[in-house]
């Protein structure tokens, strides 16, 4: 191998240097919020001169924030099941499709992920005045299931074009109807695909802040615009508390999805 | 005339203005192992499909024991099928890749499980039944696909060039498990491949398809022995052409002027009959004989040797005529002549008058 870790010599250290201040750089400020959620100071000082839960207490004796946790989750499920399921069917026709301009409907599918989610915010709330749906539960799942959608078109079409279509055909010989063949084959094989596209899609709605921003209402706010909105008010380590308990779901989803990665490919 | 078992009846499709396959006319007779042999391109797939149900003829008709199939839809169709590439379920286990066919029958536990053991024990691979499929050899998955299409007994299996994706060695293991599964079972079975040697070692009759079309039908040996077209003499068997002009017609037999002057005399013509159109001389290099002096007048001819290769059971040596057009002879071992000739030598090859044909040039 060209770059041989072993033959390196001193450009070792470097490189370990390197990687270890690039680490610290993107886990510090995670580590940093969580340190604080734990710590006594009302003022969010750090270090922090001791230790309390008093902050996640806090947050789960205000309904506010429980409603807002509900409402998040409530939206980012919707958003997953119609995110995949449309995922599903997209990437059939594109995949699969045998027709004029398939190339340029992929990349129209594809733009809500290059294009600047604060344009894409704009142009809802404006077309959603007209239809009256700005802060309604409708509103918000439409705006997220537009930026979702995309991730769960690449998963899904990635491991469609892997499955070999003749498999589908040796399942209709075998006595399955087409629809059957689908149902019983092709979807079983191509489950990992399926998982990672609702994995996405859950996370970018659940952690979605610009879109949300402008669909939300006093009556229905999703938890990261309760984060924001409680920020601008009134730096409080409840704030800290529901970071964390943020990085914690997405990390117990990201650990869930490698495992079940795992366990397909074997 | 009885009902013939399996009856491909004028078969026409075409893509546009591609014609793939034209008037394609065929009868199969029940346990029966018939192969489709030709180039790419020739219609034999396309005529495989048909028969599955994945496309539709623009003309004619299948039918089985009589009745037409073409209105019947690929999963009631009952046929097996064993594709060119590797089609197992990923995610079934090999046990439950085999019981497939019968959960979608909705058969018993019972009775599912005691013919998934039977069909692997037929492609010798029992016990593998909690195998994934992604943990076997290529030739173990095609044996795999070979019991998940004969579990149900299906009155017809269709082998797509089933084996063209393993080495040779396994091929020709394979094939003889083909041939004793076809044997043992008594399926009927409609191969498709375009490996010549393939097709003779496994089939009871072949069918030879050139651009869409049937050329001939029967069995190797009547293939090799009497080819119809020069397509059939070219693509079974090693021949040698020469080229030349019809002297003399009479019926179906012949008279050949080369371009030296020689004249070969009575050997029957295809495809022709009109003096001085231009026509081939077929002869196979093992029917070639070689020797120092000439033979009887026309069934003989000069020529110069080339070159001499040993290839162990026999001697191939490649002979010019004397209009520069390239032959080759085989000398079996131990012939009197192999070490005894050299290049640059001048002999004459002759031929019995019974192995030789013509076709003429269209």
């Amino acid at each position: 191998m060209l770059l041989d870790f072993g033959k390196l010599g001193s450009w070792k250290w470097i490189l370990i240097a390197i990687c270890t201040l690039t680490a610290l750089f993107l886990l510090l400020p995670i580590v940093f919020i969580i340190a604080l959620s734990f710590g006594s100071s009302r003022w969010l000082a750090f270090p922090p001169p001791g230790w309390t839960l008093r902050w996640y207490e806090e947050l789960f004796a205000d309904p506010r924030w429980i409603q807002s946790a509900l409402t998040s989750a409530k939206i980012a499920i919707i958003v997953t099941i119609l995110s995949v399921a449309l995922g599903l069917l997209a990437s059939f026709a594109l995949v699969r499709g045998r027709f004029r301009g398939r190339a340029v409907l992929r990349a129209f599918f594809l733009t809500p992920m290059v294009l600047p989610v604060v344009i894409l915010a704009v142009a809802l709330y404006a077309g959603f005045l007209r239809l009256g749906i700005n802060g309604t539960l409708t509103g918000f799942v439409i705006a997220h299931l537009i930026v979702a959608l995309p991730f769960s078109i690449i998963n899904i079409s990635a491991a469609l074009e892997t499955f070999d279509p003749a498999i589908e055909d040796a399942a209709v010989l075998c006595g399955a109807s087409p629809w059957e063949a689908r149902y019983r084959v092709t979807l079983p094989a191509i489950s990992h695909g399926l998982f990672s596209a609702a994995i996405f899609s859950f996370l970018i709605s659940w952690d979605e802040v610009v879109l949300a921003i402008f669909m939300a209402s006093p009556t229905l706010q999703t938890l990261p615009v309760r984060v924001w909105t409680t920020l601008r008010q009134d730096l409080t380590p409840v704030i800290a508390a529901v970071s964390t308990l943020f990085v914690v779901l997405t990390i117990v989803l990201m650990v869930a999805t490698a495992l079940i990665r795992k366990g397909t490919s074997k | 005339m009885t009902t013939p078992y399996l009856h491909i009846d004028g078969i026409r499709k075409v893509y546009g203005e591609v014609v793939a396959t034209d008037h394609v006319e065929l009868t199969i007779g029940e346990s029966e192992f018939l192969t489709f042999l030709g180039p790419s391109g020739s219609g034999k797939s396309t005529t495989l499909y048909i028969l599955a149900g994945f496309q539709d003829p623009t003309a004619g008709d299948i039918r089985l024991r009589g009745q037409s199939i073409l209105r019947i839809p690929s999963h009631k169709r009952q046929i097996g099928m064993v594709f060119q590439r590797y089609t197992l379920f990923p995610h079934l286990s090999v046990g439950e890749n085999v019981a497939f066919p019968l959960r979608v029958r909705r058969m018993g536990r019972a009775e599912i499980e005691e013919k998934v053991r039977n069909a692997l024990a037929l492609v010798r691979l029992s016990g593998f039944e909690d195998r994934m499929p992604s943990a076997m050899s290529g030739g173990q998955q095609q044996r795999v696909a070979l019991a998940r299409a004969l579990v149900y007994d299906p009155p017809v299996l269709l082998m797509d060039e089933p084996l063209s994706a393993l080495d040779k060695k396994l091929r020709e293991e394979i094939q003889l498990e083909i041939r004793r599964i076809h044997q043992e079972t008594g399926v009927t079975i409609l191969y498709v491949t375009h490996d010549q040697d393939e097709a003779l070692r496994l089939s009871d009759r072949i069918a030879v398809f050139n651009r869409g079309r049937i050329e001939q039908v029967g069995t190797g040996a009547e293939l090799y022995a009497g080819p119809a077209t020069r397509f059939v003499a070219d693509f079974i068997g090693d021949s040698a052409f020469l080229a030349g002009r019809l002297a003399t017609v009479s019926g179906n037999r012949a008279s050949l002027r080369f371009p030296d002057g020689t004249v070969a005399t009575d050997v029957p013509v295809h495809g022709g009959g009109t003096v001085d159109q231009e026509a081939e001389l077929m002869l196979r290099p093992e029917r070639i004989e070689l020797t120092r002096e000439p033979g009887p007048e026309g069934t003989t001819l000069p020529v110069t040797v080339q070159d001499i290769t040993f290839l162990g059971n026999n001697t191939t040596v490649v002979l010019r005529t004397g209009w520069q057009q390239e032959l080759s002879a085989r000398l079996s071992f131990g012939h009197p002549l192999v070490g005894g000739i050299g290049r640059g030598d001048n002999l004459h090859i002759r031929w019995q008058p019974d192995v030789a044909q013509a076709f003429a040039t269209p």
